[in-house]
């Protein structure tokens, strides 16, 4: 308790020094604050750009996700085409069958970029044939108050049913008008809506669009919210008249078998396509590789800098702890003759530059907002669909305690020189 | 009246360069409580040495110092720092009043490291400290703003303020004009009534002239003390 109130003692003295000499510690304290400023602006910068990464990586599926795409024979295998049929069904029943560590295959028959129709008001969107596994592949839901997804029976008896994209709700029906259970026309085909998508929003930051607000609005996302789900049974025998895929969605029970599972799926495959490769397989493990490369070189590199600016900060402040010092050789002396000890002196110059620390560490925060703000803002020039880093308190904090600790390591050598200056010779300095 | 310090044998050298300087050469003395003395002598004479040991400022080569009964020859730097802000009050020849504080402030600085004063306690003992000194009509005033007279008077409020058992003024009425040196010095005998021991340091004689006994030192020793 007693250190407590000679701490708080202290903290005040040192506020005074602070008053008393503006411009002096204005200047100590600028390292300080462009070293916080570009530390804390420079996380929240980088952090936004990883979240923004994170959830582009997630929303293409994970990274347990398999996609397999048709792809034109190799030379050397064109003259066997028509040994193979290409990506249906019959891949989805082997891998099924064969590869149990492959969750769940979403098999796709595109229909094709359509006009779609609601009394009169019309929207064109991508019209796709799916089953029921494409909600789990694709991480996507439909809410309980929204209707339900495309389900077996609807595969089984080919109803004439759909599911609709967020941004679609909100292009083809006025907001008072709940879609469910209304019919659209597609290519002059009749479709009841059986449920609405989640809407995709993307966390961590704000997303600025073009379009306007409301269900469906999303920039960089907005694809994602597009789009008419019908059952797979259906688009191949009302619309596409074979049973050709145009695609296959796999996922991997856990991220770890990734590899593994890769092999199994294209040795499965090549044996359904005699031999052939017109297919061709891809993961989200490479890109989210190089991103984890492109994080970890901007996290070094501004990391750094910010660092240097702050160890620059800290030299600052004991360059001009002991200049202060210096001129205040006889105070304290004055102070040790009327009963100072070495280490209320100690606490008394450590406080001073802990005061300034801190104080420039607030500045330097102010001035970070400001920084995130100008960079949001051309950023918004340049892609007005980008996002815009939000600030964190918990790195505001970090960046707040770390100008504290160097503070504290630059005021510690001249405290203890004050400290341990000699009474007698203090009071003679002239 | 009752002794307050006794010194045997009190030595203090220096090295300086390759010679050592006998700054205090076997120096035996006895200070009663209440007295007014004078050390008197030239630089070099070793008088600001024996003030800096006998105010727990330094320690001696040699020697033992017993101080209220306690042999305090050899104290730790802490143990030192106890006994200045506790027993000893210290006047100086330039005031050495802290540019950036009041008045009042200044006069309880040495309270601030006492762990027995609050700060209202602190405040309360400077505010009669003043009083005493009659410096109470200056309470905010930055020293700066004091002339010579007034700012000595404030730095006597500072040495009495923690109710020392003695006294050090170095020289105290060295800076001041005429008119004020009377006006100090008789200030600095009124602390006698209070049991206070008063130790003028000086090589001014009509100073010295005011203090009821004189200790003369030459080299390092004590070359006359005498009652007057």
């Amino acid at each position: 308790m007693k250190l407590l109130i000679r701490i708080r003692a202290a903290v005040i003295n040192g506020l005074r020094e602070l008053q008393a000499n503006k411009v002096r510690s204005l200047l100590s304290m600028s390292g300080i604050i462009l070293g916080v400023a570009s530390l804390v602006a420079m996380v929240t910068v980088v952090q936004g750009m990883v979240g923004n990464f994170r959830q582009f990586v997630d929303a293409m599926g994970g990274i347990e996700k398999i996609t397999v795409d048709k792809q034109s024979l190799p030379k050397e295998q064109e003259h066997l085409a028509e040994l193979s049929e290409g990506l249906t069904m019959r891949d989805v029943e082997q891998i099924k069958a064969t590869i149990p560590i492959v969750r769940y295959v979403s098999p796709e028959a595109r229909v094709g970029y359509e006009k779609i129709v609601w009394e009169g008001r019309e929207v064109n969107t991508m019209i796709n044939g799916v089953t029921p596994d494409w909600l789990p592949v694709a991480k996507r839901w439909v809410n309980p108050s929204e209707g339900r997804f495309i389900s077996d029976l609807d595969i089984l008896h080919k109803t004439d049913v759909c599911v609709l994209g967020s941004s679609i709700v909100a292009e083809l029906f006025p907001p008072n008008v709940d879609p469910l259970g209304k019919v659209i026309r597609v290519k002059g085909k009749r479709f009841i809506i059986i449920g609405l998508l989640n809407n995709i929003e993307a966390q961590g930051m704000e997303i600025r669009s073009a379009s306007g607000k409301g269900r469906g609005s999303g920039g960089m996302w907005r694809w994602r919210n597009s789009g008419v789900y019908i059952p797979i049974s259906t688009a191949m025998s009302k619309f596409n008249g074979n049973d050709r895929l145009s695609g296959l969605g796999l996922q991997v029970a856990t991220g770890d078998d990734l590899n593994y599972a890769v092999e199994q799926v294209e040795r499965t495959l090549l044996q359904t396509h005699n031999g052939l490769r017109d297919f061709t397989l891809t993961t989200n493990e490479q890109t989210l590789e190089d991103f984890r490369k492109t994080e970890v070189a901007f996290k070094l590199s501004l990391g750094g800098v910010a660092g240097i600016s702050l160890f620059v900060g800290g030299i600052g402040i004991m360059n001009v702890m002991l200049a202060s010092i210096n001129e205040r050789i006889r105070e304290i002396g004055v102070r040790k003759a009327v009963g100072a000890r070495g280490s209320d002196l100690f606490l008394q110059f450590l406080s001073e530059a802990a005061v300034i620390s801190v104080l420039g560490g607030l500045i330097g925060l102010v001035v970070s907002m400001g920084i995130v703000s100008i960079m949001n803002y051309v950023l918004m020039q340049a892609v007005p669909t980008g996002v815009v880093s939000k600030f964190d308190w918990i790195i505001m904090l970090q960046g707040l305690s770390f100008s504290v600790v160097v503070g504290l390591i630059a005021g510690v050598y001249p405290a203890i020189r004050a400290a341990s200056l000699d009474p007698i010779e203090a009071l003679r300095h002239e | 009246m009752g002794s307050l310090a006794t010194i045997r044998g009190l030595h203090k050298a220096y090295v300086m360069g390759d010679e050592t300087v006998h700054a205090l050469d076997g120096v035996d003395l006895n200070f009663d409580r209440g007295e007014y003395i004078a050390i008197l002598g030239p630089s070099g004479s070793g008088k600001s040495t024996l003030m800096h040991i006998l105010g727990f400022m330094d320690t001696p080569t040699k020697g033992s110092i017993l101080f209220e009964g306690e042999e305090v020859s050899n104290l730790s730097p802490d143990r030192r720092a106890w006994y200045r802000s506790n027993r000893v009050g210290f006047v100086f020849q330039s005031f050495n009043l802290l540019p950036r504080l009041s008045v009042l402030e200044n006069v309880a600085l040495p309270l601030l490291y006492r762990e027995d004063y609050t700060e209202d306690a602190r405040e309360e003992a400077a505010k009669i400290a003043l009083e005493r000194v009659g410096m109470s009509h200056r309470l905010t005033h930055r020293p700066t703003q004091l002339s010579g007279g007034e700012r000595q008077r404030v730095a006597i409020a500072r040495a009495i303020v923690a109710r020392p058992a003695i006294v050090f003024a170095d020289e105290p009425t060295g800076n001041l004009d005429v008119k004020n040196v009377d006006r100090i010095l008789d200030l600095l005998g009124s602390l006698l009534a209070e049991g206070i021991t008063v130790v003028l340091v000086t090589h001014d004689l009509s100073v010295a002239a005011k203090a009821k006994r004189v200790i003369s030192m030459r080299a390092g020793k004590v070359q006359e003390d005498r009652l007057q």
